[in-house]
């Protein structure tokens, strides 16, 4: 098997592991699931029938194939607290989940590269400094503490951002007008998460940074007397492509993982607070199928910034078995 | 020894840990016993806010003198003990400026009165609207709280006012004492930390050592399991868990511990990987040694000083993630916690109370305890490996 074909292969086996340990997960929750939406007056005739209803009758591997299809199918079956369907629910969500964090991912991945690259070329600077301290609060700074100090500052004490929700009650009529509602209620969440995630790429880029700039080849680079604009990208950037991908691709899960607090905080209407609200009703179908969207979001990333590290490290295309 | 002293975060944790152990005995009542009004502000802002406050008469102060300088309370209540039994006193008060008392109650045991009662207003001749505390305090200067006529008595007579501040960091939404549950918090965060790390490590130099030195297919499974579980979303996992398996404080260290192994797992597993052919543990395969004392004799005891670095730089992930878990509201409501406290500041109107007190002291809280084990780590690791030192740039 080439590179590509063992990479996704790789992501495949872990979707199918997310797949078993969902279904372990949600079956093995505490309570008959039927005893959570039945009223104890029902007759067990009627009992049964919403047993077979949600397939609990069946004997397990078949339920776990049931599952299987109708999950890769996105078919989640209904709810049992909202008695709609699941999938229904979920794809008014996932835009904004998708949104929140692309934007926020993205914006502090430019940031923080910019910072850190600029921190290294400056050693010794205020600026160093800054950058090291500023990763250093956001691994010690619980995330949703930082969230709640800037939703009291800039939505209860000065309101210049609403304090909760995706748009506001009623929306505004008109496209410009709902788009700005939006923007206005992203904005918070979206500025949260750049502040508290930019400062791990700054150090981790500075690092690096530091690193490349010893190497012998961007010795040779000012030797040949390459402008330092050139060399900046075009010898250190490209050489930092690989790893940054590398680092991406490793703070995807608790990226994700971050979503379902941020959601929370600021209310949104996301898939990671859906999953919240899912766990604390014991609503077993939405709860499983919010986790396997958020793993199945990380899954494709990770899958994505693979492919890419093959495209710009062409090294490990060549290589042979597991790395 | 010398230079673990020199840090700052040495002391800190000392600091934290005496107050995990002793910090309860501060306070006269359990944290969750409620105090004062809903929301009180921190005793030191806004003076004029008055403060919850009780006053005491009794056979040894059979009156007391005092200073009002605030605003006036915005409940009272008057308790007079069942012990007392005397006929033809009163309780009186003394307004400033004021010639004559007033008779607040006749002191007959078991009396109870609240501000807002209305026979209570209209036997003190005040209007029957708001609570009497308005008129009773109506200005600032010295009051006089005092039995009438001679002689001594048994008992106590209690007046309580109910203001809006309390203590170093005010109330919360159900009136219990800010610092009281900050203090009791700290026990949760560290048992958490310390424990869950503790905990991971013991599984993830295991699967480590196990990995790197038996290698082959044990090492592909093993090592499958970590990238795994290192794909995977851990905050929805520990979701389910926890809503799961109970909401245990020891339940969340094992859950916690169960998915936290991995990076020390192969950590270990790289070092064992490039001791294992070393010629010294090959030399003790060729005497015969087998596996399982290499392991515990010479690869363990390598391991161990980095071992100790990776463990001190992961309690902050465990403390962070069980606060994240109790901000989602997925702790045991009766362990008090940090997290647990900004749970409740979220979801009870803190915000619309403006209640900051709530917010800050848990979150700094927290974000100190993670400073303090990233620094301690830190420490340690400059300490095994010399490189990382400041002034020696590799």
């Amino acid at each position: 098997m080439n590179y590509w074909g063992r990479r996704i292969s790789g992501a495949l086996l872990v979707l199918a592991l997310v797949l078993v340990l969902n279904f372990l997960l949600f079956r093995l929750m505490p309570g008959d699931p039927v005893a959570s939406i039945v009223d104890p007056r029902f007759s067990p005739e009627a009992k049964e029938q919403l047993r077979k209803m949600y397939g609990l009758d069946r004997p397990l591997p078949v339920q776990f194939a049931l599952y299987v299809k109708s999950t890769l199918t996105f078919d989640f079956g209904i709810s049992f607290l909202t008695g709609l369907p699941v999938a229904q629910e979920l794809r008014s969500r996932v835009p904004n989940t998708v949104i929140l964090l692309g934007t926020s991912l993205l914006l502090s991945a430019a940031l923080g590269t910019w910072l850190g690259m600029k921190a290294a070329l400056r050693r010794g600077s205020l600026l160093e400094r800054c950058v090291l301290w500023s990763g250093a609060l956001s691994f010690s700074f619980p995330s949703f503490f930082v969230q709640l100090l800037l939703l009291m500052f800039f939505a209860s004490m000065i309101p210049l951002f609403p304090l909760r929700g995706t748009l506001s009650v009623p929306p505004p009529a008109g496209g410009p007008a709902l788009l700005f509602d939006y923007l206005r209620h992203m904005a918070l969440p979206v500025f949260s998460l750049v502040l508290l995630g930019f400062g791990g790429w700054a150090i981790y880029v500075r690092n690096l940074t530091v690193k490349i700039l010893g190497e012998d080849f961007i010795l040779l680079a000012r030797a040949r007397g390459l402008p330092r604009k050139n060399i900046l990208r075009g010898h250190v950037f490209r050489t930092m492509l690989p790893p940054l991908l590398t680092i991406f691709l490793l703070s995807l899960p608790s990226v994700v993982s971050g979503a379902v607090i941020t959601e929370t905080v600021f209310s949104l209407h996301g898939v990671g607070r859906f999953l919240l609200e899912a766990v604390t009703g014991h609503d077993y179908p939405a709860a499983g199928a919010a986790f396997f969207l958020l793993s199945l979001l990380t899954v494709t990333c990770n899958l994505l910034s693979d492919l890419l590290y093959g495209i710009t490290d062409p090294r490990v295309r060549l290589e042979r078995g597991n790395r | 020894m010398r230079h673990l002293l020199a840090r700052w975060s040495f002391w800190c944790l000392l600091l934290l840990v005496l107050t995990a152990l002793f910090g309860g005995r501060l306070f006269d009542a359990p944290p969750e016993r409620e105090v004062a009004a809903a929301f009180s502000k921190p005793l030191w802002i806004e003076r004029d806010l008055p403060p919850t406050k009780e006053f005491r008469l009794s056979a040894d102060t059979p009156s007391l003198r005092f200073d009002w300088r605030y605003a006036p309370p915005s409940r009272l209540s008057l308790r007079i003990d069942p012990s007392v039994g005397q006929t033809g006193r009163f309780v009186e008060w003394r307004k400033p400026g004021a010639p004559e008392p007033l008779h607040l109650a006749p002191l007959r045991g078991g009396f109870e009165a609240d501000g807002r009662d209305i026979a209570f207003k209209r036997s003190l001749g005040l209007p029957p609207f708001g609570d009497a505390a308005a008129s009773l305090f109506s200005e600032r200067g010295s009051y006089e709280l005092a039995l009438s006529g001679e002689g001594g008595f048994e008992g106590e007579v209690v007046l309580k006012l109910e203001g809006g501040r309390w203590g170093l960091l005010g109330t919360d939404q159900r009136g219990r004492d800010v610092a009281a549950l900050f203090v009791a918090g700290v026990r949760v965060s560290l048992i958490v930390g310390i424990f869950a790390t503790l905990l991971a490590t013991f599984l993830g130099t295991s699967f480590g050592l196990a990995a790197g030195y038996l290698g082959g297919w044990i090492d592909g499974l093993l090592m499958r399991i970590v990238d795994l579980l290192l794909s995977i979303p851990l905050l929805p996992v520990l979701m389910a868990l926890a809503a799961l398996w109970g909401k245990g404080l020891w339940q969340l260290v094992l859950i916690l511990s169960v998915f936290s192994w991995m990076g020390t797992a192969r950590t270990v597993r790289a070092l064992v990987l490039t001791l294992r052919d070393a010629p010294y543990i090959e030399g003790l395969r060729g005497l015969g040694a087998p596996p399982g004392y290499i392991l515990r004799k010479h690869l363990l005891p390598e391991t161990l000083p980095v071992l100790l670095a990776t463990m001190t730089l992961g309690v902050p992930g465990a403390i962070l993630s069980e606060a994240g878990l109790s901000f989602l509201g997925l702790s045991d409501p009766r362990v008090i916690s940090w997290g647990r406290m900004l749970h409740e500041a979220h979801s009870f109107g803190a915000f619309t109370a403006g209640a900051w007190w709530m917010l800050l002291p848990p979150g700094l809280g927290i974000a100190l305890l993670c400073l303090v084990f990233l620094d301690l780590g830190k420490f340690l690791e400059e300490r095994v490996d010399p490189r990382l030192r400041k002034g020696v740039r590799s």
